[in-house]
């Protein structure tokens, strides 16, 4: 690769970031060369958006070298990123909504005290790059809330290219857009390569990576484990590295220590469901997704970033609508009830454990015991007293059963370690006795011991008839723990895979849109 | 698709010396109103000349009650993550509702029960608005305070002869008797009000609540906090303490002044922040309020009996407002470390 290097526009190599304990970049390399459209892939949390946010001078890397044409620098900041020549489109869609179009293409660029541009330059400037990519017909002085969520993309895109640059990085920029929008930005990135433009960009679709990129880079948690040219890669070939066939260390380990819920028992029964999920659309254009959870399942869902699988966690419990379809609790006499709302459906029996700890579920002040028994008080009060002794007894038997580590019940739940407190926000509904419990990836930044102690929990739970679904962005959890898989991928469910007979290749292939049973890719 | 981001996961218990005196810290500071309570005293026995007696300290007593009732349902608002803006203006209208009704000779009962049930109404618009137009209870409360004195300077207008009851009189003054107990009424309501406040946040569920929506109001509604209830009942509270002040203030001068509740706009507040319940909500008590307010019934007078003007003790409480506040703020900090 050394004849490469001369000819390269970015050579990234030994590239390391860790956030606390988790360690996001692990001597990542990266070569980009002029006239180049190369495409970034690998699974939730391999590394790719901390790459580009390292690569736009959004983050510093812990270590490793940035060699831009031949020169070796240190990225300090989004502005020196910005005049080496590097414009970054990012995943979350950056915009002001009261601030019209044009201000919101312009955004940044102004200087202290006057305006970067003159009136007349900036608005010929904008209306280029919104033609360039297909979006003539745009008002300028319209405020960007008006925007569709395509356009608003789009609008960011323009933000970039607006700029000088030789290398644009696109972080997961299509994924509004639809075919034609595609195609059209497409086109401008194939016309860019063609005047010795760079391009770097990451998407959740496969048809993309191998029909736009010429080469192609997979990240495996954080190290680089292949670059190869488009036309000598295959479907099967990318997602086995992503997914590490070959390797494959972590998940075995893990399901060696920790064996597999058994299957065959619950199968065999044929336990009753208690959840229905009838032509339920997360999305307009979506497919409708129908299913049924039995008690005692543990059902995982799998899916890249925003493939509407939390929306889905979040329509069965009520906290948001679907934009068609219902979600039917089923009681034990064959009575069914519509969920309607998160407090109709606690009442149901379903109970939910959000994403986020510290924003949706602790109450930081409150001791440990208070966040315990939050959600018991409903049934232990008495004419609005509390029947403490009975809270402080469940919250004993729970301390027991789920060997939580902690000082004293009465300390605030702050000084806890992530795991324990996850426990502590899981014992809160598990005293509820749940018929359904919905978790949403419960053990983000959960150590392993603790993570072992959870799977136990959570499948003690399902052999008492609890109905588990359970989201997580880590594929290999979701094989050890759950008992079916159900993957999205654009507003729709696309596979459900039993997993005693999956690989984590096969989750990825679906992740992918690329599920096997339904014949290759969604269009 | 995303990185995993860094959570705040990595916080553990630990015991390294650094972290038993940053406990041992965290106690001091929890502990310093209850402090300061008996060291002001004892400053006040030394710089005032002929303090200890029963009618001074009875009088204290009675100036930190009327602060510490109109405090206690400030307490609550602010531990449910609002405040109550509207306390001074509800003083004054009762205080006007009160010697203006019987003047006209209306039974007391009835001027009571009308007052408290004017005071829950207010309460609850200030609540209920304020979680439905999804605005901070303070836009709400102050709102309400505007139209609350609206009313009361209206009504008073012009109004110069009012009357009260003796027994009122009798109960704010500092020779006053509760039957033959020889302490006057407001002390006794005042010990009587705290311990039922205090029980109400320990042991009842709505009193739980009130901490739990003021700690994470999000996470509340996910735990199935019932918010608009906690809040209207917090409110309520808060109008109610502020109409019996504002009867009790009747009595202290037995004439119609609309204005009379004004100083309390900042000292309820000044009380709770003193006594260590923290403005972001979901910390603090009523037991801590009761030394605030006592604490700043300590200093205004420390501060009269040796001869400081009225400017000068409202410095003196700015300040012990900027330097306990920001004593119990570090004290958070340090919590989060451990």
């Amino acid at each position: 690769m050394s004849s490469v290097d001369e000819a390269s526009r970015l050579v990234i190599e030994g590239l390391s970031r860790s956030f606390g304990e988790t360690r996001a970049l692990n001597s990542a390399t990266l070569r980009v060369c002029p006239s180049e459209i190369h495409s970034l892939v690998g699974e939730n949390g391999s590394g790719k958006s901390t790459l580009i946010k390292i690569l736009s001078g959004v983050l510093r890397p812990d270590s490793g070298t940035l060699i831009w044409e031949g020169e070796v620098k240190q990225l300090t900041s989004p502005r020196s990123a910005q005049g080496m020549g590097v414009a970054t489109v990012f995943q979350e869609t950056l915009i002001v909504p009261e601030m019209t179009v044009r201000d919101n293409i312009y955004l940044g660029t102004d200087r202290l005290f006057r305006y970067g541009h003159r009136k007349g330059e900036e608005i010929a400037g904008a209306r280029q790059a919104l033609t360039d990519l297909g979006l003539d017909g745009l008002d300028l002085d319209q405020p960007m809330w008006t925007l569709s969520l395509a356009e608003r993309q789009l609008t960011t895109v323009a933000r970039a290219i607006i700029r000088p640059w030789r290398l644009l990085v696109l972080d997961e920029a299509t994924s509004a857009l639809d075919a034609q929008q595609r195609d059209r930005l497409f086109d401008y990135l194939r016309l860019a390569r063609s005047q010795g433009k760079s391009i770097l960009f990451t998407s959740h679709r496969m048809d993309e990576v191998l029909g736009l990129a010429d080469r192609i880079t997979v990240l495996r948690q954080g190290a680089t484990v292949a670059t190869m040219g488009a036309s000598e890669a295959s479907r099967r070939g990318i997602l086995g590295h992503m997914s590490g066939r070959e390797a494959h260390a972590d998940a075995d380990v893990v399901a060696e220590t920790t064996p597999r819920h058994n299957g065959e028992q619950q199968h065999s029964s044929q336990p009753r469901p208690v959840l229905r999920v009838e032509e339920l659309t997360l999305r307009a254009a979506a497919k409708p997704i129908s299913v049924d959870v039995r008690a005692g399942e543990i059902l995982g869902l799998a899916g890249l970033e925003g493939q509407g699988q939390v929306g889905f966690v979040e329509c069965l419990c009520g906290l948001r609508r679907p934009v068609d379809g219902r979600v039917l609790a089923l009681g034990d006499g064959g009575q069914s009830h519509t969920v309607r709302s998160y407090r109709g459906a606690n009442r149901l029996g379903i109970r939910y454990v959000p994403r986020d700890r510290r924003y949706e579920g602790l109450f930081g002040p409150l001791s440990v015991f208070d966040n315990f028994a939050i959600t018991l008080w409903s049934d232990l009060s008495r004419f609005g007293l509390l029947k403490r002794r009975q809270a402080r007894k469940s919250f004993a038997a729970f301390a027991a059963s789920s060997r939580l580590v902690s000082a004293s019940p009465r300390r605030p739940i702050s000084i806890l370690s992530g795991g324990n407190q996850q426990k502590v926000l899981l014992g809160r509904w598990i005293a509820m006795r749940p018929r359904v419990l919905v978790v949403n990836d419960p053990l983000r930044g959960v150590d392993h011991n603790t993570k072992e102690e959870l799977y136990g929990l959570f499948r003690r739970l399902a052999d008492d008839g609890v109905a588990i679904i359970f989201l997580s962005t880590e594929i290999a959890e979701l094989l050890t723990l759950t008992d079916q898989i159900a993957v999205f991928h654009e507003g729709s469910l696309v596979a459900v895979l039993p997993t005693e007979m999956s690989s984590d290749t096969d989750v990825v292939a679906a992740m992918f849109g690329d599920d096997k049973r339904h014949g290759g890719a969604d269009d | 698709m995303t990185d995993s981001s860094p959570s705040a996961a990595n916080v553990r218990s630990g015991s390294t010396l650094e972290n038993v005196t940053a406990v041992v810290a965290a106690n001091f500071t929890n502990a310093l109103p209850y402090i300061l309570v008996p060291v002001l005293f004892i400053l006040s026995l030394i710089f005032i000349p002929g303090y200890f007696s029963k009618l001074s300290i009875i009088s204290l007593l009675i100036l930190a009650s009327l602060l510490g009732l109109a405090s206690l349902g400030q307490t609550m608002t602010i531990i449910a993550g609002g405040i109550d803006l509207s306390i001074p203006a509800v003083i004054g209208l009762s205080d006007i509702i009160v010697t203006q009704l019987y003047y006209k000779h209306w039974p007391l009962p009835v001027i009571l029960l009308a007052i408290a049930g004017l005071a829950i109404v207010i309460g609850t618009i200030s609540a209920v608005s304020s979680v439905l137009l999804h605005v901070h209870s303070l836009i709400t409360s102050f709102g309400m305070s505007l139209v609350v004195s609206g009313v009361a300077l209206e009504w008073s207008n012009g109004a110069v002869n009012g009357a009260v009851p003796g027994w009122l009189t009798n109960s704010v003054s500092a020779i006053g008797h509760t039957g033959p107990i020889p302490i006057p009424a407001i002390i006794i309501v005042w010990a009587v009000a705290a311990v039922l406040a205090v029980a109400f946040q320990r042991l009842t569920r709505v009193g739980r609540e009130t901490y739990a929506l003021g700690a994470n109001p999000v996470a509340a509604r996910l735990a199935n906090v019932r918010s608009t209830w906690t809040l209207v009942v917090a409110f309520s509270i808060s109008a109610l303490c502020a109409a019996m002040v504002g009867v009790f203030f009747a009595g202290y001068s037995g004439i119609p002044d609309p204005t009379v509740g004004v100083p309390y706009f900042f000292l309820t507040i000044t009380a709770v922040l003193i006594g260590g319940t923290s403005l972001l909500g979901g910390r603090g008590g009523y037991q801590r309020t009761v030394m605030g307010a006592l604490i700043v019934a300590e200093l205004t007078t420390l501060l009269v009996g040796v001869g400081f003007n009225a400017s000068f003790q409202e410095l003196a409480l700015g300040i012990l407002v900027i330097a306990l506040t920001s004593t119990y703020g570090r004290e958070l900090k340090v919590a989060a470390k451990i």
